[in-house]
């Protein structure tokens, strides 16, 4: 019975979206609707309606649909459009005089912004002993440690160090100590890291929720990709890492790298050969898996991405040349002399994750261009390169020098933006493109129907300095209101002039 | 005997009625400007009755009857022996991840140690000493302040097991471990059972099979016979470390758990989502706290909270938190020890809670924060931690106000003796 009610429910809400937009809604719609209710009332699985109003939604795929209403359901975006029925029970959110765009997506975020701090000693010692309680990171470990009286569950702060790496920093240990060269299975344990992840979340702790400020909902971590919920641990790993960091530096590992994937190579054309052999005769030995580099493996056929720290332009064009040789498509970080090739690297249908702020003088001896060019994110995206945008910084960084960190990954975009890079190309860097690259872009990246409901509402341009995230929706839930929270709800909010 | 007194006529006739023992040697009365009876609030001009180590009665201007030996004291305030549930009385920790869940505190109770006598000055009558360590250290014991032999301290034996949990795959994997040893040998023991059940019901057959033979033939092999008297069920020994875990989700071990932070406690919700045990959570108080962020969660469960008397930051601000205060107001029982496990945390416990309730925490709330929430804690709240008749006459007497930094402690009493203080009968 509570299906066929629950069915009454959604049919009504599909005929009085036709009917809303013709004729005003038929009373017996709303009985209807009422009845409905009062059955989920009494269901335990009733489905969590939400919907945003009135805002100007900018999807992300190209469209901007001006006072347009998101509805969502369970968390994923069951309809985007104009004069929808929106369920009486639904969650509301008034984005009049707002925008609207997806939630962002950092590509690459400190494991402090999912894992959270330890909190620092108590205060009467941190002030005594001039901490002020922020976390120091690694700066704060680095100095020696005040002798405190002893306090009750004290050891259950003191953390093996490794826990206060960032887990970046674990692998490139581990890859230090396989000789700067990548271990086939050192890497392939990254790849499938994912599962403890989610038992490291802190879903209240104030990285997360400075991040949630930002409007950035996915971030990337070097175990995986994570969605930053508030207040819940379920389900928040979304995937296992997809990008794999290999090196390109000494003759040595280029060496071995070529090797490992022309084995790969040889084993995918192995495999085909013998796929086709197979069908006349039957007994034929499969080929062997022996001594093929599974991560090789795993990029070719497209499951993980290479990444190269390399910036300089030799390097660039080695790896170009590589990824067309053996038909994957590389992903260059920092790519700071990218620009100087982008049409190679267009061709090779590389991906370049840029910080557009970064600085790198030119090497003088050398006649050709070189160094960092604030114009690096534009040429690269006019010659058919995927760019992807982050700050340099990837954490929350409340201390030192203000504005380079991960608070700020929309201004870094901007940053783009000065440089000729097109305004929606750099909403996709922080959006669509990361997305890809994680692997989640079937969930998020984009305001699409199907995939979750993960948006932001600001007072104006996302790209504009001034510009606020007022609201953070993550899977059709309210996870950071800037009223609500001590940080910033003391600045005014700017939208009512600019409307003017 | 009449516990509770209402009115005063009552009172007298009880008073006639008991009969005090012509020597009076144990009755004492103590007559008090005002006690904190933790159980029904603060009473004025209380009269506290004392027989036997206990209080036998506590009542407005109680009468006493001639030959009970009376001690006036109006210009003091009575309240419950301090409960300290939770502490390791100068034992030192140990940062260890251990899994020792049938280890017991008791084998650290040295009853010459000083610490003892300098806790009973401080007006702690009763202590709760967990074993050390991250993990599953083991099992706490509660002890009382006084005795020269274990024996003679030692109030109950596994008060309570202690565990820690922190946001991470190992200590949720540890945790579980406990748990999947329980199912293993609830699991084994059941096999075993099954297997007496059917061994007793082929025993049965064969009598009933063997008497129609006895019929036929007769009696032929006695010894048969003595073979099948039914052996009575004896359940397979259970491994050491899963026996607490046993008793745990049989209900007859109590659990605390120590968290840092909001997070770890949803991880613990986690591990524990299949399981229905009773617990409570120990939370440090460090510069700064999220732990409001699950309080109403925490009400949900019925668990107690055992922290510090101090405030904390609101995270990556200076936003003052009473946390102790925001825990009592969503429902949450708390319980409060001293800021460190050093003597002079012991002897500015009070005014350190005293400082909390200035800041806004329910006064009784506090009280019974030292006192009956904590004997809770200990499984002892029937025995002790309030001024009620039939309880333990763990007494302290202040001349002032218990929670002012300005009172002093003038007599601590234990089990109905004078322990501490100057007091002329």
């Amino acid at each position: 019975m509570f299906k066929r009610q629950r069915r009454a429910l959604v049919l009504s809400a599909f005929f009085s979206t036709i009917a809303a937009a013709s004729v005003p809604a038929l009373p017996f719609v709303d009985d209807e609707d009422e009845e409905a209710e009062e059955s989920e009332e009494e269901e335990d699985d009733s489905p969590a309606w939400f919907a945003v109003r009135g805002g100007d939604v900018y999807t992300g795929t190209g469209g901007l649909l001006r006072g347009a209403t998101i509805l969502a359901k369970n968390g994923k975006i069951e309809e985007i459009g104009y004069d929808l029925y929106v369920p009486e029970d639904a969650v509301v959110v008034d984005a009049t005089g707002r925008r609207v765009y997806p939630g962002l997506v950092a590509i690459d975020a400190s494991s402090r912004v999912v894992e959270g701090t330890v909190p620092g000693p108590a205060r009467e010692e941190a002030l005594e002993f001039g901490d002020d309680g922020h976390d120091h990171g690694m700066e704060f470990e680095a100095e020696e440690e005040p002798e405190l009286p002893y306090q009750l569950d004290q050891e259950l702060f003191e953390e093996p160090e490794v826990h206060l790496l960032d887990h970046d920093e674990e692998l490139a240990a581990a890859f230090e100590a396989a000789g700067g060269t990548l271990d086939v299975d050192a890497a392939a344990d990254f790849l499938g890291a994912g599962a403890d992840l989610g038992d490291e979340f802190d879903p209240f702790n104030y990285n997360l929720v400075l991040t949630l400020a930002a409007g950035i909902t996915t971030v990337g971590q070097s175990k995986g990709v994570v969605k930053l919920k508030r207040n819940e641990i379920e389900d928040v790993v979304m995937a296992d890492r997809k990008l794999v960091s290999l090196s390109w530096s000494s003759g040595r590992s280029k060496q071995s790298l070529r090797e490992k994937f022309e084995g790969a190579a040889r084993y995918v054309r192995e495999m085909r050969t013998w796929e086709e052999e197979k069908k006349k005769n039957k007994d034929l030995p499969e080929p062997s898996r022996k001594g093929v580099d599974s991560t090789a493996l795993k990029i070719l056929s497209g499951e993980a991405f290479a990444k190269f720290g390399n910036s300089g332009r030799n390097d660039l064009l080695e790896i170009a040349r590589l990824a067309q040789t053996y038909g994957f498509r590389p992903v260059f970080e920092d790519c700071i002399e990218g620009w100087t090739i982008a049409s190679e690297l267009g061709r090779a249908g590389a991906y370049a994750i840029v910080t557009p702020r970064t600085r790198v003088a030119k090497d003088e001896r050398l006649q050709r261009e070189g160094g960092s060019s604030i114009e690096n994110a534009a040429l690269l995206y006019d010659h058919g390169v995927q760019v992807a945008l982050i700050p340099g910084d990837k954490s929350i960084d409340l201390m030192g020098l203000a504005g380079r960190d991960l608070m700020h990954l929309p201004i870094e975009a901007a940053f783009a933006v000065r440089g000729g890079l097109p305004e929606d190309a750099a909403i996709a860097g922080i959006t669509s493109v990361p997305a890809r690259l994680l692997g989640v872009d079937h969930r998020v990246g984009t305001l699409e129907v199907g995939k979750d409901c993960d948006l932001i509402l600001t007072d104006g341009d996302l790209l504009h300095y001034e510009t606020f995230v007022h609201v953070t929706v993550v899977e059709g839930k309210v996870v950071y209101e800037k009223d609500a929270e001590p940080y910033w709800s003391r600045i005014p909010d700017l939208a009512p002039e600019k409307a003017e | 005997m009449v516990l509770k007194l209402k009115h005063m006529s009552i009172a007298v006739a009880a008073l006639l009625a008991i009969q005090v023992p012509a020597s009076a040697g144990d009755a004492l009365a103590i007559r008090v400007g005002r006690a904190e009876t933790i159980a029904n609030g603060s009473v004025e001009h209380a009269v506290i009755l004392i027989e036997d180590g206990r209080i036998s009665m506590v009542d407005q201007d109680l009468p006493v009857e001639r030959g009970i030996p009376v001690l006036d004291r109006p210009e003091w305030t009575a309240m419950p022996g301090l409960v300290l549930a939770y502490s390791r009385a100068g034992l030192g920790g140990s940062s260890a991840s251990i899994f020792e869940p049938q280890r017991s505190a008791a084998r650290e109770v040295y009853p010459k140690n000083s610490v003892w006598k300098t806790l009973r000055e401080a007006g702690v009558t009763t202590l709760g000493l967990f074993p050390a360590g991250k993990g599953v250290p083991g099992q706490a014991v509660a002890l009382r302040t006084m005795g020269s032999t274990p024996e003679e301290m030692i109030l109950a034996e596994s008060a309570f097991l202690k565990a820690s949990m922190q946001s991470d795959a190992s200590a949720k994997k540890r945790l579980r471990d406990g748990f999947e040893e329980a199912d293993e040998y609830e699991e084994k023991e059941q096999k075993a059972r099954q297997k007496w059940e059917k061994d007793q019901e082929k025993k049965k057959k064969k009598k009933k099979s063997s008497k129609k033979k006895d019929d036929d033939e007769d009696e032929k092999d006695d010894n048969e016979k003595e073979d099948d008297e039914p052996k009575p069920y004896v359940a397979p020994e259970p491994d050491e470390k899963a026996v607490p875990f046993l008793r745990w989700r049989a209900g007859e071990l109590h659990a605390v758990i120590a968290v840092r932070k909001a997070a770890d406690y949803l991880h613990l919700l986690d591990v524990l989502s299949e399981e229905d045990v009773t617990y409570d959570l120990r939370l440090p108080i460090r510069s700064e706290t999220d732990i409001y962020e699950v309080a109403e969660r925490i009400a949900e469960h019925g668990c107690r909270v055992v922290l510090e008397p101090r405030t904390a930051w609101h995270p990556g601000s200076r936003q003052d938190r009473n946390v102790a205060r925001e825990l009592d107001e969503a429902g949450v029982e708390v319980v409060l020890i001293p800021q460190f496990d050093t003597v002079s945390s012991f002897e500015r416990w009070l005014s350190d809670v005293g400082y909390i309730v200035k800041m806004g925490l329910d006064r009784e709330t506090a009280l019974r924060g030292v006192t009956l929430a904590a004997a809770g804690m200990l499984g002892l709240e029937e025995r002790l931690g309030s001024i009620e008749p039939g309880k333990d006459a763990n007494l302290l007497f202040f001349d002032g106000d218990p929670l002012e930094p300005a009172s002093n402690l003038r007599a601590v009493m234990l089990e109905g003796e004078f322990v501490s203080g100057e007091v002329d009968l």
